[in-house]
């Protein structure tokens, strides 16, 4: 190997440690911060590190609120909508690029219209429009406006566009009903798709916290995220606390990413270059 | 996904509608086709027009009419909204997007196409070294954007230590016009810049190695296989990672809730946190909705690139 190859290899290998430690920093910091006494977060002089770890920081921080029933939420919430969101998805895809039927194209550009609006840009009237249902502060004011995903339609539409048309034709030749030609013959060739997306429209939802906000008001109906937000305006100089309860929220989603990988890299390709 | 259904998928053209192209055999018209049909997408659509486009009606109508929430008799008042929000720290919020978005696309574009081609080198190991990137996409931003607080705290915070360290001067960097902005930046793109990586390792992947490998034996160097060859074969996939990285700077919120509330004094107030500020805290529905609109169209401008982009040549890989 010659000595500039090697001086190349090592620069890449210099440059990538460089930006992984960038990414990691922040949560090493969390951690160390989590596992100190107050007084050495704030003490400037002190080392990075806490002289002994106090791990019954997280004890400390969990009985401090209700973490458990934050959890409860947030998971009610990201597996109705994600369950949700695939499986409507997945139905309207598989129409779209398969089916034929009256005003199929006005109703697809209906549903594209869903990818047009951001809802960022409709805060206020969602809150008007839920207040006005009844639905504020309830699990079916989180989850039903979440239901739909113009984005899950339109990637499922490519997806069933892009298979063999004659396996659905044979069947129908065996004399399979229309809904057995896709229970049988197409949604278990979807099964890759469902897999990417599942995992990434899942993250997607449990970190949501602008609609959340925008739908919960109360201790016991909010999310994780906003629990965390309150959990800090409670004890705002307890900043080793308010570290564990970040570490608290974060594990779980690290272990999850950690395993999911492959699943999320695949997820995140599929919904933003196809 | 099967290698087969991408072959098939490539020689499919992308069309909108219904109308079958040729070689598309009739599925069964009957009318049990057309009742599954229409149940199969009745959720999407409906769900889709009642918590997207019925809100969108309401958002563009409350614009142009004056009343607050507890205002019973909505009256006409034209372009007063849109007035009063460019007047009362709108057109700030507007300028403060602007930056912060341009800021973010540049950062996490970058970084991430840096790193994409570090990640794409031959060196032994390098492939696996994508998985950390994905971790700040993954974890919660308020739990991140609770240590990025705590680093930028005046004093103890680490930025603060190395300041001190390096014998400049401290600063209470969340309580300063410029430095706040920068910080917030800064988190945000730290939060974000994975996902470009990862996209653009996947960008790359699309160039095929022997194109590359042909133009090395012609002694192209690093740079000018970049120029001539990557850069070129992979425009259209920076053209999605654009629309994608400037959707998420637009809307850019979480971040600000958590460090700065958007101040001081508006410094880091971007559109959206404006129409949460203004809706929610201050209770001037009028305002909240113009700049609500003014996001839509940014947004729908963005959107529509997308589109075509899409429209225009079926599929990405």
């Amino acid at each position: 190997m010659p000595a500039s190859l090697l001086a190349r290899r090592a620069a890449v290998y210099v440059a990538l440690g460089l930006a992984v430690a960038i990414v990691a920093f922040p949560l090493v910091w969390m951690t160390l911060s989590a596992l100190k006494t107050n007084a050495e977060v704030i003490n400037p002089a002190a080392p990075p590190w806490p002289a002994a770890p106090r791990w019954s920081n997280i004890g400390r921080a969990l009985s401090q609120a209700p973490f458990g029933r934050w959890y409860l939420n947030t998971a009610v919430f990201g597996v109705a909508a994600t369950a949700g969101q695939l499986i409507t998805g997945l139905l309207a895809g598989y129409a779209f690029a398969l089916l034929d039927f009256p005003f199929k194209r006005t109703l697809f550009l209906l549903a594209l219209s869903g990818l047009m609006v951001p809802f960022s840009a409709i805060i206020v009237p969602m809150s008007e429009l839920l207040g006005a249902l009844g639905w504020l502060n309830t699990y079916q004011g989180l989850i039903v406006p979440n239901v739909a995903s113009a984005l899950g339609a339109f990637l499922f539409r490519q997806f069933f566009l892009g298979t063999p048309r004659e396996l659905g034709e044979a069947a129908r030749l065996d004399g399979a009903s229309e809904l057995r030609v896709f229970l049988r013959v197409y949604a278990p060739l979807a099964r890759p798709v469902i897999a990417a997306l599942a995992i990434i429209l899942f993250l997607q939802n449990w970190n949501n916290f602008l609609f959340p906000l925008i739908v919960v008001n109360t201790t016991d109906m909010a999310v994780l995220s906003q629990g965390l937000s309150v959990f800090r305006s409670q004890f705002t100089t307890d900043y080793n606390l308010i570290m564990a309860a970040s570490l608290i929220a974060v594990v779980p989603v690290l272990l999850l990413a950690v395993t999911a990988q492959r699943h999320i890299i695949e997820g995140i390709t599929l919904g933003a270059l196809d | 996904m099967t290698s087969a259904a991408r072959t098939t998928r490539r020689a499919l053209p992308y069309r909108i509608g219904g109308r079958r192209g040729p070689g598309e055999a009739r599925t069964g018209g009957g009318r049990g086709t057309r009742t599954l049909a229409y149940a199969f997408v009745a959720p999407t659509v409906v769900l889709t027009v009642v918590f997207s486009l019925v809100p969108l009606g309401m958002l563009l109508w409350r614009s142009l009419h004056g009343g607050g929430v507890f205002d019973l008799e909505p009256r006409f008042v034209g372009l007063d909204n849109y007035t009063a929000m460019l007047a009362e720290g709108g057109g700030q919020a507007l300028g403060v997007t602007a930056v912060y978005t341009a800021g973010f696309v540049v950062l996490t574009m970058g970084a991430g196409l840096g790193l994409a081609l570090l990640l794409n080198s031959r060196a032994p190991g390098v492939a696996r070294l994508r998985a950390p990137f994905v971790v700040p996409l993954v974890v919660p931003v308020v739990a991140t954007a609770l240590i990025w607080a705590n680093m930028f705290a005046p004093r103890f915070g680490v930025v603060n230590r190395v300041l001190a360290a390096l014998g400049l001067p401290q600063a209470d960097i969340l309580s300063a016009p410029g430095p706040a902005l920068l910080a917030v930046l800064t988190f945000g793109a730290w939060q974000f810049f994975g996902q470009n990586v990862i996209l653009y390792v996947a960008a790359l992947k699309s160039v095929p190695r022997d194109v590359l490998d042909a133009a090395a034996v012609d002694g192209a160097g690093a740079w000018r296989r970049f120029r001539h060859v990557q850069w070129p074969l992979t425009r259209r996939h920076t053209l999605l990672i654009w629309v994608v990285t400037t959707l998420t700077g637009l809307q850019t919120f979480t971040q600000i809730y958590v460090l700065t509330q958007g101040g001081p004094d508006g410094a880091t107030s971007t559109a959206l946190y404006y129409v949460y500020d203004q809706g929610f805290v201050q209770f001037d529905t009028g305002r909240a909705n113009a700049m609500g609109v003014a996001l839509f169209l940014l947004s729908l401008l963005v959107t529509v690139v997308q589109l075509w982009l899409v429209g225009r040549s079926g599929r990405a890989r």
